[in-house]
């Protein structure tokens, strides 16, 4: 009908969306081959002279790539093993067992999504720094360097999401409570009907959850430039890629800092298309929201 | 070295065995908490146990090329020959350095010993980060530097650091083009500059700039703001006030300055689009002000070509004038959180202080060979008369277009380092640059950055 | 974790007591189940004490604070000088800073909603849709340093996009160095960035208008546009207000971009408020003003998802 008119204006536009949108991602692919002197000189060409690695090589050498991938890995894992973990217990609480002052919580999780980021920037990261009894500091946190000189503090303030919780809830008042309370005739303690029937029950959306969180975790910029500037050792990929420009050959610091690129992206880009079915309904979910 | 330290040494040297078996016991205690905090190390704070050496930690930007190359000289022959106490050099770019000195103290973290930028001086001892030079220090700098160095290493009359690198501001020229278009010599005031970058300057028939008589660079903060400040204090005038607590930019000197500029621009004498760090060295600028490192870089860059190349003194608002210009430099100074600032004041002691034989036998203080070894200067006048009366053919030394940065030292007016200077000097860029774009006229120009200005330096803290 | 639990125990302790012991077995499943949920809750009720509470109290004590230090001690009252600093005569907040905040978030959303409105109608018309919505969300799985660094490098004088403009006869443009096209430069490319979730949503929305309006409206010889603005639009709007709200949300907040590609220049050309307040902290130790420009971007934020719910909500009665 209508919805059907004018097909190939529609495959034009789209295709055209399309090419804008991954051209930039193979121009970044052409760019991390190009040899020195053929990135931003005149006049522009799309394709590389010749597929040389030694931008690859140059990346690897000059960024200390274990210690980032492990850095990025291990505040990855704490964030999305632990928005996991707390979503999934808190949701089974909100969604299937009552208790006085339930829905002020259920207030309280959802208000905690109105309140943007970068309102926590400055306490987050004082608070992380006078952290009692980390990192030499006293009793009343001060003295030392914190949480700051450990990996966790790239992680700790993404610990729990508040549209994790959510999300985890409103699946999880879709189980009947008939089965829980079957397992509880059997007597099967709280713990138990979370672990063995809640959980294994809303798998599908703890995997979607797992996704978003991992994407985002992997490819959190800001924060952790900031905790890298308190103390390098903890640096992740996405800033040891940027702070790469400032020291690499000029005349090459592009191809270079691409072919980086192209490492770091990849492991996201591979997981994506390889569960894509799963993230593309979380973000449908939290726009149904 | 004194027989004590030759002692430590040698003990020091001895427990290999016993340090061996020592670190094996400690790696298997060390691996538990090493995965629990993964493997991030207690800042800076060495190790603590009795016996072991002091470690001091120095962030500087020394961080790659020829500069970090210079600065681990002098390091490693500390490191090798003091026992007691070593020194660990990190680095980071100098676009970050503010922000890591803040962030890194904010976080317990910060260095021992800290190389910034003198006009920050006034932010970091508001912030309680730089400690005030010791007594004997104090004096020994006040003797030892000029006074443009030591005013731009102290705040509030008290003196904070070591200067290191001193810049000072003066006028490169192209003696090619400027014969070309018919000028004898460099020009040495105001008049004479207009009148020589006018006639230096040539276009194609499309109106297209070929060579710009006087180039203004707008490639970031420090090379804009210098050279207007350079003009500006040639005039007599100054930025801000005594007290650093207003501007003085709106003065007939500043207007001198923000007129000249608008007329070189506006008379198409200068095209602040391009990039004259790149233009000047291929022959498409006649002239334009700059400080005296960027000698070593156009040796690099031109070759051959350097001997085109000549440097004069500022050019002043009338002849027979009192000379004056810019000087900007950085100072090596000791954190506030140090746990030893008697360990890093005698380190800088020897690194900034104490005079040994160079190569080639010239006597001065490990920071001046450094500091000349990478065509720099340091306040530090009788130094820089023997290192680079010397001759010597390595770095900037010999070059006699290093000797009006040098006379300048003598003359030169400090950067002002006021807390909020840097707040300050950016706003004053974008004021300049909005001047030069025409978006904003000489009186608006002076206006806005004298209101922006005050508003930021005036601030009650 | 024990800890959380102590008041609620404790507050009922005497009501517990209070009643019959006929229904004790109830009630101490009541109990039980209390505690136990309250169990579940104490890690995400302790974080959002920590890291939510904790900082907001300690954000707006900074915010009425002068605090140029780094000793917990320093902190001296300061009223509401850092907001009335802000606003001053001279002072860069307002303009350029928060129009420039207000210039990137409305250029974001009217970009991305215009071509996520045309792309999601035009691929719900198409076959291979899993395919097409694969490709538009590239981005949306790529971290913001490398975004930001493929069109910096696209809009160099010797990169694609300034290479096309030469290929068909048009100059060079300083994209990014100048004042002008800066800011217009950045807006693409953080709508570029968001078009493949826009497009999801809306999709999404499309799919659920049933096809026997398009079928009736058909019947009744309405046009493509006609169909387009009576049916699909208003149909369409719980979707679009919350793709315009999301949007806005990310523009006014989001500066990691920004900071990858321009650090906020030439200028203050692309300097927005969150990116301002970043530097006023951690670069300039005035963690006061900083503060308050969080909670005035904080207000801003907060007034503009509200004016649109309502703006949304009206016109909804409306139709």
């Amino acid at each position: 009908m209508s919805r059907r008119r004018f097909p190939w204006l529609s495959s034009l536009v789209v295709a055209t969306g399309a090419v804008l949108t991954v051209v930039p991602f193979l121009d970044m692919v052409m760019t991390s081959f190009k040899g020195p002197g053929e990135s931003g000189t005149l006049p522009y060409r799309f394709l590389p002279q010749a597929f040389d690695l030694s931008n690859y090589r140059a990346a690897v050498r000059q960024l200390d790539l274990p210690v980032l991938f492990r850095n990025s890995v291990v505040a990855t894992a704490l964030i999305t093993g632990s928005v996991l973990l707390t979503s999934s217990l808190a949701g089974y609480a909100l969604a299937k067992l009552r208790f006085p002052g339930r829905d002020f919580v259920f207030r309280l999780v959802l208000s905690t999504m109105m309140f943007p980021p970068f309102l926590f920037f400055i306490p987050h990261f004082l608070i992380l720094v006078h952290w009692p009894l980390a990192g030499g500091n006293d009793l009343s946190g001060r003295g030392g360097a914190g949480l700051t000189v450990s990996i966790a503090a790239l992680a700790v303030p993404f610990l729990v999401n508040g549209f994790g919780i959510f999300l985890t809830r409103q699946f999880m008042v879709a189980i009947p409570d008939e089965v829980l309370e079957a397992a509880r005739i059997d007597g099967a303690g709280e713990f138990a009907v979370w672990w063995r029937i809640v959980v294994p029950q809303t798998k599908p959306v703890l995997v979607t959850l797992g996704l978003l969180t991992f994407v985002d975790a992997w490819n959190e910029y800001i924060w952790a430039l900031l905790v890298s500037t308190a103390n390098p050792d903890v640096m992740t990929l996405p800033v040891g890629i940027q702070l790469l420009q400032d020291h690499v050959d000029p005349a090459r610091t592009m191809p270079i800092v691409m072919a980086g690129l192209v490492l770091s992206i990849l492991p996201v880009l591979l997981l994506f298309l390889l569960l894509q079915k799963y993230y593309i309904r979380g973000v449908m979910l939290s726009g149904l929201k | 070295m004194t027989p004590s330290r030759r002692t430590d040494g040698l003990s020091a040297g001895r427990p290999a065995q016993g340090g061996g078996r020592l670190s094996r016991r400690h790696f298997a205690l060390a691996l538990p908490s090493a995965l629990l905090v993964s493997g991030c190390a207690a800042p800076h704070r060495g190790t603590g146990r009795p016996g072991d050496p002091v470690v001091l930690t120095l962030l500087s930007h020394y961080a790659s090329g020829e500069l970090k190359e210079a600065l681990r000289g002098p390091v490693d022959e500390w490191n090798a020959t003091h026992d007691r106490v070593k020194v660990r050099t990190k680095a980071v770019e100098f676009t970050d350095l503010l922000t890591t000195f803040m962030v890194r103290q904010a976080a317990g973290q910060g260095a021992d010993i800290l190389h910034p930028y003198c006009l920050w001086n006034g932010q970091l001892v508001r912030a309680g980060v730089l400690r005030p030079a010791p007594a004997g220090h104090a004096e020994e700098i006040r003797r030892g530097y000029s006074a443009a160095a030591v005013g731009a290493a102290s705040v509030g009359g008290r003196v904070y650091g070591y200067p290191t690198e001193v810049q000072t501001y003066a006028l490169y020229y192209n003696k090619r083009l400027l014969r070309a278009a018919g000028v004898d010599g460099p020009p040495r005031t105001w008049r004479e500059l207009e009148e020589t970058a006018y006639r230096t300057t040539r276009r194609d028939r499309y109106g297209n700039t070929l060579v710009q008589g006087f180039g203004l660079s707008t490639y970031d903060d420090s090379t804009t703001v210098g050279q207007t400040l350079a003009l500006l204090n040639a005039a007599g005038g100054t930025f801000v006030s005594a007290d650093g607590r207003s501007t003085a930019i709106d003065s007939p000197a500043g207007r001198a300055v923000f007129d000249l500029e608008h007329r070189l621009v506006a008379r198409g004498a200068s095209s602040p689009g391009v990039n004259v760090y790149r233009a000047f060295p291929s022959g498409q600028v006649a002239m334009v002000i700059s400080a005296g490192w960027w000698t070593g870089s156009l040796k690099t860059l031109m070759g051959g070509d350097y001997r085109d190349v000549g440097v004069a003194p500022l050019p002043l608002p009338e002849a027979g004038g009192a000379r004056a210009t810019l000087c900007t430099g950085f100072m090596l100074g000791v954190n506030t959180a140090s746990a030893h600032p008697r360990e890093a004041w005698e380190f800088l002691r020897w690194l900034n202080a104490e005079r040994t034989g160079g190569e080639k036998g010239a006597v001065a203080t490990r920071m001046s060979a450094l500091q000349v070894s990478v065509g720099s200067l340091t306040g530090r006048a009788d130094d820089m008369r023997t290192l680079l009366g010397a001759g010597a053919g390595n770095g900037g030394a010999g070059d006699p277009n290093l000797r009006p940065f040098l006379d300048a030292l003598a003359y030169a007016v400090p950067e002002p380092n006021m807390p909020g200077a840097q707040q300050a000097k950016s706003l004053l860029r974008k004021n300049i640059e909005a001047l030069w774009t025409g978006r904003r006229s000489v009186e608006e120009a002076l206006r806005v950055t004298r209101r922006q200005v005050d508003q930021e330096v005036a601030r009650a803290w | 974790m024990v800890n959380a639990l102590v008041p609620e125990t404790a507050e009922r302790t005497p009501r517990a007591r209070a009643v019959r012991p006929a229904v004790d077995g109830r009630i101490r499943h009541r109990r039980r189940q209390t505690v136990v949920a309250y169990l579940f809750l104490a890690p995400v009720l302790l974080f959002f004490a920590v890291f939510l509470i904790l900082p907001l109290g300690f954000a707006l004590l900074l915010s009425t604070s002068h605090w140029s230090g780094f000793a917990l001690g320093d902190i001296e009252p300061a009223g509401l000088d850092n907001f009335t600093g802000l606003f001053a005569d001279g002072s860069t907040f307002l303009t350029p800073i928060l129009t420039n905040t207000l210039l990137f978030a409305l250029g974001t959303v009217a970009l991305a909603l215009t071509g996520s409105v045309l792309v999601a109608t035009c691929i719900d018309k198409l076959r291979f849709q899993g395919l097409w919505r694969t490709l538009y969300f590239l981005p949306i799985v790529t971290t913001v340093v490398a975004v930001g660094n493929v069109w910096k490098y696209m809009y160099e004088p010797g990169g694609l996009v300034n290479g096309v403009l030469n290929a068909v006869g048009i100059g060079s443009v300083a994209f990014l160095a100048d004042p002008d096209t800066a800011l217009p430069s950045v807006v693409v490319v953080q709508a570029w960035a968001s078009l493949g979730s826009a497009v999801l949503v809306l999709t999404a929305g499309l799919k659920s208008i049933p096809e026997s309006y398009y079928e009736a409206a058909a019947l009744d010889g309405a046009g493509a546009a006609t169909v387009f603005r009576r049916i699909t639009l208003p149909l369409l709007r719980p979707s679009l207000l919350f793709v315009c709200v999301t949007q806005f949300l990310t523009g006014l907040q989001s500066f990691a971009l920004i900071s990858v590609m321009t650090r906020g220049g030439p200028g203050d050309a692309t300097n927005v408020a969150a990116l301002e307040m970043y530097r006023l902290a951690f670069g300039y130790g005035d963690w006061g003003t900083a503060s308050a420009a969080a909670f005035v971007l904080f207000v801003v934020v907060l007034a503009v998802t509200l004016a649109q719910l309502w703006w949304f909500r009206r016109k909804g009665e409306e139709a």
